[in-house]
């Protein structure tokens, strides 16, 4: 039989350096978000298909890898935790007062196109706060996510606040057909100035007309959200993010906060508050999250929910992380095994390991095999180093 | 702290034309004019990187970040989509998507499925689909007008440019698919990490565009 000796296109095998990458940023989320009162969830790697589906959250059809059980049922891969989470908390934790604070570190499946690059498995770390509504909840998770960046390592990102109100306050204002407005938001969100200006072209003079024509160059500092007032008039989206950005400048997360009042993507989905991460290094964000107060009833509880993921390996690929170098090779002599131990566990993990040779003589073949520099003899009571 | 930016050009004619649009607007491309075998050029007088690529390429080297701009058709964007913003179109490149067929034959007029010869899969399905009709659709290589003559396809969705080799094959264009012309595309990182340095050479670019029309 011929075994398949390489990976599946999409997967695969991480090693040395690309796990540590992972675990280094893995370690540090899930630190961050147990301090800050989140605990932890784990949910299956294979759900119903419907699950996706009801949940409102567009995942295409084609991205889902599915199985289909004995049963005839069909099953996916986990395309995403927010809407396992949402069917728990709804369902096993309904009797818990809210606002419960959940956490998640587990892997989400996609599937793409064949020799696009990227991979169908993606490492996700993230949380959800369930049944709080209102700033306070808002300040507190656009900081965590500053903060979760942050304590990954990387020292060049930012945060990017939208909010879905806005755009649907100016299509509000629209006398647009549905359809229409469709394709005006795609032109929003792919910043396509060129189809956005001909969309509007037989709308020019309406209310909101000025206003959605600016809304992808709409991004940047907090200056954009006085351009937007002065387009637009105030609004309730508006004084959010301002009182959203106060509050975060006042607790010095200023400089890492910028906007995109552009954000118009699966608008079906989010409720009101949407942000991304971006890093230097990365060419995709690094960070999403948002508002969806109308998920958990979908699986028969009404609550408020906002949270976010970090996408680990795009974190990880940021970083640059050193792998330990072998050094030192112990070689012991009989009874002086609880000695070399104590010796290899003083050092720094991976500098140093045990012989398994006999003779002093293979141990130092074996160090020098392996490139390590000195080999320690524990042999009688004595201790010897050895150069190789 | 300045970056340099890379922009991926569409080698080729839409090359031509690009190098063009910048030197009106102030960039000395003598490096890109000369490449000789390098493959990366640096502008002298801007902080621009360009490289030459196939226009697939172009998408996909912007898509992953490793080139922030990139100017490639949009017959191109349309069959292979991505993620990434379109933010400008550039004028140049101009020609039709259309949808021909033979000469005085009744397309339409048949519950028989048609089926469609195209270098452009996806783009035909799509605009197919938002007619509500199921097609067969042929993906061709090269000459696409070829299929029709063969009697492999009813129709063929194709660029036209001037019509003059559809004519010469006794094909008309009966509709238009879309309007193609070459786009500039921006990286939606890049766009937010490099805001000053990317809005600087856009509005460089959009000045002397604005002078044209």
């Amino acid at each position: 039989m011929n075994v398949h000796i390489n990976t599946p296109e999409g997967t695969r095998d991480r090693l040395f350096s690309e796990c540590l990458e992972r675990r280094q940023v893995q370690s540090a989320l899930v630190e961050l978000f147990r301090r800050r009162g989140y605990t932890e969830v784990i949910t299956p790697e294979v759900e119903f298909y419907d699950l996706f589906i009801q949940s409102g959250n567009p995942i295409p059809q084609e991205a889902m890898l599915k199985i289909i059980d004995r049963s005839g049922k069909i099953m996916v891969m986990r395309p995403d935790c927010t809407a396992p989470i949402a069917r728990v908390a709804a369902t096993k934790l309904k009797n818990l007062a809210l606002p419960q604070r959940l956490y998640y570190d587990q892997t989400v499946f996609r599937d793409r196109l064949a020799h696009v690059g990227g991979s169908r498995e993606i490492a996700q770390c993230g949380v959800e706060m369930i049944g709080a509504v209102g700033e306070k909840a808002d300040l507190e998770m656009v900081a965590m996510a500053v903060d979760a960046l942050r304590s990954c390592g990387l020292k060049q990102f930012h945060i990017e606040l939208g909010h879905a109100g806005f755009y649907r306050t100016l299509a509000g204002r629209m006398n647009m057909p549905e359809e229409e407005l469709e394709r005006l938001r795609a032109a929003i969100e792919g910043k396509n100035f060129a189809l956005l200006n001909d969309l509007l072209e037989p709308y020019r003079g309406e209310g909101a007309c000025a206003a959605l024509r600016r809304l992808p160059y709409l991004f940047g500092g907090v200056e954009v959200l006085d351009e937007a007032q002065t387009l637009a008039g105030s609004c309730g989206s508006l004084d959010h993010l301002r009182r959203l950005y106060a509050e975060l400048e006042a607790a010095r997360y200023g400089n890492c906060v910028r906007f995109d009042l552009g954000l118009v993507h699966q608008l079906d989905y989010y409720t009101g508050l949407v942000f991304r991460g971006y890093a230097e290094g990365a060419g995709a964000p690094v960070l999403s999250g948002g508002r969806y107060d109308g998920l958990m009833e979908q699986f028969g509880r009404r609550a408020e929910a906002i949270g976010f993921a970090v996408d680990v390996d795009a974190v990880g690929a940021c970083l640059t992380v050193e792998t330990p170098k072998l050094e030192t090779v112990i070689h012991y002599g009989p009874s002086l095994l609880a000695k070399a131990l104590a010796v290899v566990d003083s050092r720094p993990a991976g500098c140093c390991e045990l012989s398994p040779c006999r003779t002093v003589e293979s141990t130092l073949n074996l160090a020098r095999e392996k490139g390590a520099s000195r080999v320690l003899v524990l042999d009688n009571g004595e201790e010897r180093w050895l150069t190789v | 702290m300045s970056e340099r930016l890379r922009i991926a050009l569409t080698k080729g004619r839409l090359q031509d034309k690009s190098v063009e649009l910048f030197e009106a607007a102030g960039l000395d491309c003598a490096p890109v004019r000369n490449p000789g075998r390098r493959l990366i050029h640096a502008l002298p007088n801007y902080p621009l990187d360009v490289v030459l690529a196939k226009a697939p390429d172009v998408i996909t080297y912007v898509e992953h970040g490793v080139c922030d701009l990139g100017v490639v058709g949009k017959d191109t964007i349309l069959e292979k989509g991505g993620a990434f913003y379109e933010v400008l179109d550039l004028g140049f490149g101009r020609c039709r998507f259309a949808l021909a067929v033979k000469k005085d034959s009744d397309f339409y007029g048949t519950y028989k499925t048609r089926r469609i010869a195209s270098k452009y899969p996806n783009v035909t399905r799509a605009f197919f689909e938002g007619k509500g009709m199921d097609v067969d659709i042929i993906k061709i290589e090269g000459s696409v007008e070829l299929a029709p003559i063969l009697e492999l396809a009813d129709g063929i969705v194709d660029i036209v440019e001037t019509g003059a080799t559809l004519k010469e094959n006794g094909l008309e264009p009966i509709e238009d698919v879309a309007r193609v012309s070459a786009r500039l595309i921006v990286n939606t990182a890049s766009m937010k990490l490099y805001k000053t340095e990317i809005t600087d050479f856009l509005s460089r670019v959009e000045r002397e565009l604005g002078g044209r029309t």
